[in-house]
């Protein structure tokens, strides 16, 4: 049934705050890293100290960088600093050093899966930015603890164009920058520690139109899940506003994921007044063509070059190339062993059936993983080569291979009597066996039933504990019963 | 540009600052006087002249990424108005 949001399109435009995994913070020494007691890493830099000089950190030029390469973007080669002005307790500097007039990329896309097929969603530009400190208020009932360990950690910021459209492309956005930034090895993208967070600028227009609806942003979204459903709490409130003759005002919004409701900041704190100048304590950062060009050499392999690596040059389905693209270690391991081994379908059965399966339950990162690829690779040609059947490959020797992974995946399918026999008497007495036990289906098999032949198969198959050679076997059958 | 009082009041809320009447008139003025002295300045021809940011030709001065010059919380924590052991402490802000 249509109803009146229907009617509707919703346009959706993100900031995404990427913490960069640096070791340092951006403008000075302290300890960068996550976590940490209260006020621990600190300097006089961070703490706003007067008299104290901020100085560039190297590593997060080159990750900005890289993330827009990444993204095809444009890189900036003049770079420079802003002051952005504002009061509050977790900033001792009272400004936030940022980028407000020279960003260090600008344009660029990221392709994301939708229900319509794939879309280029655009960057609009990546600025580099710090971090403030956390203020916790549920200490004291008098006071605000300021915590300022996170003060000056260094984040990039994406700002897109308003090119998505409802909450399942924002969250398909979310995750593909999430895997790339994981890619590119500058930020753990983790959501619930705030690695990753967005603002979400939402407007509503009547489908066909061409302007743009007056929007709202809906500020410190830090879960895909709360992005989705403040932006369908906010879509509606939106279309009831206009439906019911009013006007939806410019504001800022916050999202309780308690309630799931947004609600307005008050108007004092929206009336922003940021008085950006330049920072004249940093010098200028600029970079030349040939710097720009080293770094593009030293980018990893990205998802969607993987992807079609995979799909197309080893013929794998969409559904395998994505989960083996998923992350990279895990790529780069399905590419180790089919290279090794050749057999691509194999591999990514094995990868994505048992090796992933196992480094997840285990909780261990896949170059843990107990078993030498090349005894994975003479485990998978056991199968191809059909010397034993992939069921028992999968459900016997592969735990037990597990278990000790010095022993040839040979000698463990002998020790368990798993190779498979295409040995005519032995296959012989077993068909026979079958046939003589079922002679109803045997008549019904040759009234024209010929979907039998799996019945007779796995009878056998199960008679033989796996070891029967399903390509003779199959023969024999078929010889057996055309008699 | 002159300063007035719905400007001085402005500022007064952006640095979340509370005068009195006494301080306003007084700050008014010593702004007043600043800006018009500064304001000189502006019988000088600047056309086509660049800003002027950055006090040297300094460009890519970067430190490595080493974590160092860390300050004990202790140390941190000593001039503050207010705090405990872990945390600085501020009126509540929420």
């Amino acid at each position: 049934m249509s109803t009146i949001y229907d009617q509707y399109e919703t346009v959706i435009g993100l900031e995404i705050h990427i913490q960069l995994n640096t070791n340092s913070k951006a403008f000075c020494g302290d300890d960068a890293h996550f976590g940490g007691a209260p006020n621990t890493h600190v300097s006089a830099i961070s703490l706003g100290h007067p008299g104290t000089l901020p100085r560039l950190n190297a590593q997060q030029i080159k990750s900005a960088i890289k993330l827009g390469l990444a993204l095809g973007s444009e890189i900036n080669s003049v770079n420079t600093f802003d002051r952005k002005n504002y009061f509050y307790a977790d900033l001792p500097k009272g400004y936030q050093i940022t980028q407000d007039n020279q960003p260090f990329c600008r344009g660029g896309s990221v392709m994301v899966k939708t229900i319509n097929g794939e879309r280029a969603i655009r960057t609009h530009h990546i600025h580099m930015e710090e971090d403030a400190g956390k203020s916790i208020h549920d200490l004291d009932p008098n006071h605000s603890f300021i915590d300022l360990n996170r003060a000056g950690v260094p984040l990039l910021e994406i700002v897109t164009e308003p090119d998505l459209r409802s909450g399942e492309e924002v969250e398909a956005y979310m995750l593909a920058m999430r895997q790339l930034v994981r890619y590119l090895d500058i930020s753990d993208g983790n959501m619930d520690e705030g690695s990753m967070r967005c603002d979400v600028n939402i407007s509503v227009r009547k489908k066909g139109e061409t302007t743009f609806g007056e929007r709202c942003e809906v500020k410190n979204v830090n879960s895909m899940r709360f992005a989705k459903r403040a932006i369908q709490y906010e879509v509606k409130r939106q279309i009831d506003l206009i439906e019911s003759g009013g006007k939806v005002r410019q504001q800022t919004l916050n999202f309780d994921p308690e309630t799931g409701v947004t609600s307005p900041l008050r108007d004092k704190e929206d009336a922003h007044d940021y008085r950006y100048f330049p920072e004249p304590d940093l010098p200028p950062v600029h970079l030349s063509n040939e710097q720009i060009e080293l770094w593009k050499s030293e980018l990893p392999a990205l998802p969607k070059e993987l992807y079609a690596k995979f799909t197309k040059e080893h013929q794998l389905s969409d559904y395998d190339a994505t989960i083996l693209t998923e992350e990279r270690p895990v790529a780069v391991f399905y590419q180790k062993l089919a290279e090794l081994n050749g057999n691509y379908k194999a591999v990514a059965n094995l990868m994505i059936n048992k090796i992933r399966p196992y480094i997840q339950e285990q909780k261990i990162h896949i170059q843990e993983f107990p078993v030498p690829v090349n005894s994975l690779s003479d485990f998978i040609q056991l199968i191809v080569d059909g010397k034993v059947a992939s069921a028992m490959a999968y459900q016997r020797i592969f735990p037990k291979l597990i278990e000790t992974p010095n022993e040839t995946p040979l000698s463990i399918a002998e020790q368990l009597h798993l190779i498979q026999s295409a040995d005519e008497d032995f296959l012989m007495t077993l068909v026979k066996e079958v046939i003589e036990k079922n002679p109803q289906k045997v008549a019904a098999y040759q009234k024209g039933k010929k979907g039998l032949i799996g019945f007779f198969m796995g009878e056998i198959m199960r008679a033989s504990k796996g070891k029967a050679d399903p390509k003779a076997t199959n023969q024999l059958l078929g010889e057996l019963l055309r008699k | 540009m002159k300063i007035d009082k719905s400007l001085i009041s402005r500022i007064e809320h952006l640095a979340r600052l509370q005068l009195s009447d006494t301080e306003r008139t007084q700050i008014q003025g010593d702004l007043n006087n600043i800006l018009e002295m500064v304001s000189k300045l502006d019988e000088l021809n600047t056309d086509g002249i660049e800003p002027l940011v950055y006090m040297s030709d300094t460009v890519n001065s970067f430190r490595p990424d080493e974590v160092t010059n860390q300050v004990e919380r202790s140390d941190a924590l000593k001039n503050a108005p207010d705090s405990n052991e872990q945390f600085f402490k501020v009126p509540r802000v929420m």
